[in-house]
């Protein structure tokens, strides 16, 4: 098996692009799922205020999504432009 | 550095058994450790009880054992299944199927400790509900074992299976990947679809007439937390049925690899969040059941929204298969 | 083993393309039907104000499912909604139980019919938005919080689509290849028809029971 420079480059862009995204999805997963979980104690505790509780979660699991969204933009940049 | 196909075969076996053990060891000994722990804290405030803890906590245990109990059984094949056609393909298939199995047990070890630990805390203090609490227990522990289920069929399957018509090169980083996808993909399914059984077991304890409602939010919340396995389960079986054009380049032997790395360990985050939220949900329906229908409407939104990033991962592993 | 993967298709050829249809899952699919069908002629025949028995099945079936709308949706949105779930959630219990009779193949095992059914969710939630908030509100929806979140909206929603038909399909084909290999490793009575119980019945309820409530809720969240 010869292994060339070229294509050991993007063997190792290839890896970085899985490991990215991979290890990536676990912060935003945990986080997101301990907002939700607080969410619910939160409808638990006072039912009136549904809709102002969901948004409020909503928004702050698009905000702890955002370091989910840099791994998949290093990833597509790994995979595709580098 | 040459080595004959059915040496190889031997050495990789030899390791595949020792990671499937190694690793499948660790959750169920956790789990149970929990179970017995609480056991201990359950025995010390309620002693008239202790024939029925006693009981309870075997039984618990016993549950979170059969996880550990696949990797042994997946470890015995491994090295005492003899070999008479040996590819060096097989070799690759061997090491996935150890890892997918080891890692695989982990979550559902230490997740089904926690309806066992949780049920003994709850005869402690109603001593009335303790057979609701043992078929509560013993529903949400067993729905938690999926993911390692879905672990031993992979590596049933990888070590099974004939691949010797595929070709060597790029091949055998699709069954690493496969068996890496799969078992990573299932610690955090196994490990949150507990937390949810855990908060049933208490929220049943506390609430008796609540059985109905916070089973039913328990059984929906562990099915959705589920999902990153199944995500896993299935970029596992196109990295093993599809079949790859040959080629020695190490890019494309590296594409499929890091397709399994990435749904693998994209699998473990989400898998835990949406556990944390249905553990969250089931507790607050015990204590606001007439609310019951909005809290299972806010669990699965939450839930929904925080699997996106095993979406993503999925996409990427997607592509890293089909288009390069 | 051999036949894992194996699928028999129709080809026709129509104007330059093939139109392929997969005749196992079409002919499963029409035994649901005809099963539901079957039921619903059953239960409502001869109705009368003393129940018979099957109607009693049938009214405590519509009941529950019509309570489990209006939990989520307002009552009067329950009334338009109610035949949709309750639809819904009785095919795919029909559907996931049909792997237990023997020769007989659950229709969701293959991707097209709880991808289908996941769009068809998609379509009526977002056409239900945008017809109680108006074009212009749902657009702006897309925009919050921060105007350049908008294309991670949109893959949010696809993403929707994705997980939920993914969800059906994974758990039921999964399921089905698991007892396949057991079946073809283990040669005994006890193994096979326990995990046909549990694959079939126990995990196929719950999931038809997730993808009605996750529909549901996904038509809620659009037009509230």
């Amino acid at each position: 098996m010869a292994i060339e420079g070229a294509d050991i480059i993007k063997a190792a862009a290839f890896l970085g692009a899985g490991l990215s995204m991979g290890l990536g999805a676990i912060g935003p997963g945990v986080g997101e799922g301990m907002v939700a979980a607080k969410a619910c104690e939160a409808i638990g505790k006072n039912p009136k205020e549904a809709g102002l509780l969901t948004r409020t979660m909503l928004v702050g699991q698009a905000v702890s999504e955002s370091t989910g969204i840099y791994s998949l933009v290093i990833a597509l940049l790994l995979l595709f432009v580098v | 550095m040459s080595a004959e196909p059915q040496s190889l075969i031997n050495v990789a076996a030899y390791l595949a058994g020792g990671i499937a053990m190694g690793f499948g060891a660790v959750g169920a000994a956790i789990g149970e450790g929990y179970t017995a722990a609480q056991a201990n804290l359950s025995v010390s405030r309620n002693s008239e009880n202790s024939g029925d803890l006693f009981k309870n906590m075997l039984v618990g245990q016993a549950v979170a054992e059969s996880a550990s109990i696949f990797a042994l059984v997946i470890a015995i094949l491994l090295l005492f299944l003899d070999h008479p056609d040996a590819t060096v393909i097989k070799a690759a298939a061997f090491i996935g199927a150890g890892i997918c199995m080891g890692c695989g047990a982990i979550g559902s070890g230490v997740g089904s400790g926690f309806p066992g630990g949780q049920a003994c805390w709850g005869i402690a203090r109603q001593p009335a509900v303790t057979s609701r609490l043992t078929t509560n227990m013993l529903i949400g522990s067993a729905v938690c074992q999926t993911p390692a289920i879905f672990s031993m069929v992979v590596a049933l399957m990888l070590i099974f299976m004939d691949f010797s018509q595929a070709p060597l090169a790029p091949t055998w980083a699709a069954l690493i990947g496969a068996g890496l996808s799969t078992g990573l993909a299932a610690i955090g399914s196994g490990f949150g679809g507990g937390l949810a059984a855990g908060a049933s077991c208490e929220g049943i304890a506390r609430q008796p007439e609540t059985v109905g409602n916070v089973t039913t939010t328990m059984l929906v919340g562990q099915a959705v937390a589920q999902t990153p396995s199944i995500f896993g389960l299935l970029v596992s079986f196109i990295l093993m049925f599809k079949s790859f054009p040959e080629s020695t380049t190490l890019s494309a032997a590296m594409a499929l690899l890091a397709a399994g790395l990435c749904m693998g360990f994209g699998g473990i985050g989400p898998g835990i969040g949406n556990g944390n939220t249905a553990e969250g949900a089931v507790r607050w329906v015990a204590r606001n059941v007439t609310h019951a229908g909005e809290l299972m409407r806010m669990m699965l939104v939450g839930q929904a929204v925080s699997q996106s990033t095993a979406i993503y991962a999925m996409v990427v592993s997607l592509v890293l298969i089909f288009v390069l | 083993m051999e036949d894992l993967g194996r699928v028999y298709q129709l080809l026709i050829p129509v104007g330059g393309h093939t139109v392929v249809l997969n005749l196992n899952v079409i002919l499963m699919t029409w035994i649901v039907f005809g099963i539901l069908l079957i039921l619903g002629y059953l239960a409502t025949r001869k109705s009368g104000f003393m129940p018979r028995p099957m109607q009693l099945v049938g009214e405590m079936i519509v009941d529950q499912l019509y309570g489990l709308t209006e939990d989520a949706l307002d009552k009067r949105r329950a009334e338009t909604y109610g035949p949709l779930v309750c639809a819904l959630f009785l095919f795919l219990l029909l559907s996931n139980w049909l792997g237990i009779i023997p020769h007989l193949e659950e229709p969701t095992k293959d991707l097209n019919t709880p991808l289908s059914l996941g769009i068809m969710g998609f379509v009526i939630a977002h056409y239900a938005g945008i017809k109680t908030k108006g074009f212009k509100a749902y657009a702006k929806e897309y925009c919050e919080p921060m105007f350049f979140m908008m294309p991670l909206n949109v893959i949010g929603e696809m993403a929707k689509i994705v997980s939920i038909s993914f969800r059906l399909f994974g758990n039921i084909m999964g399921g089905s290849i698991i007892i396949l290999v057991v079946s073809h490793l283990t040669y005994s009575l006890i193994l096979p028809p326990f995990l046909n119980a549990f694959f079939g019945l126990f995990v196929g309820t719950i999931q038809a029971f997730v993808f009605t409530m996750l529909t549901v809720v996904y038509i809620s969240v659009q037009v509230k």
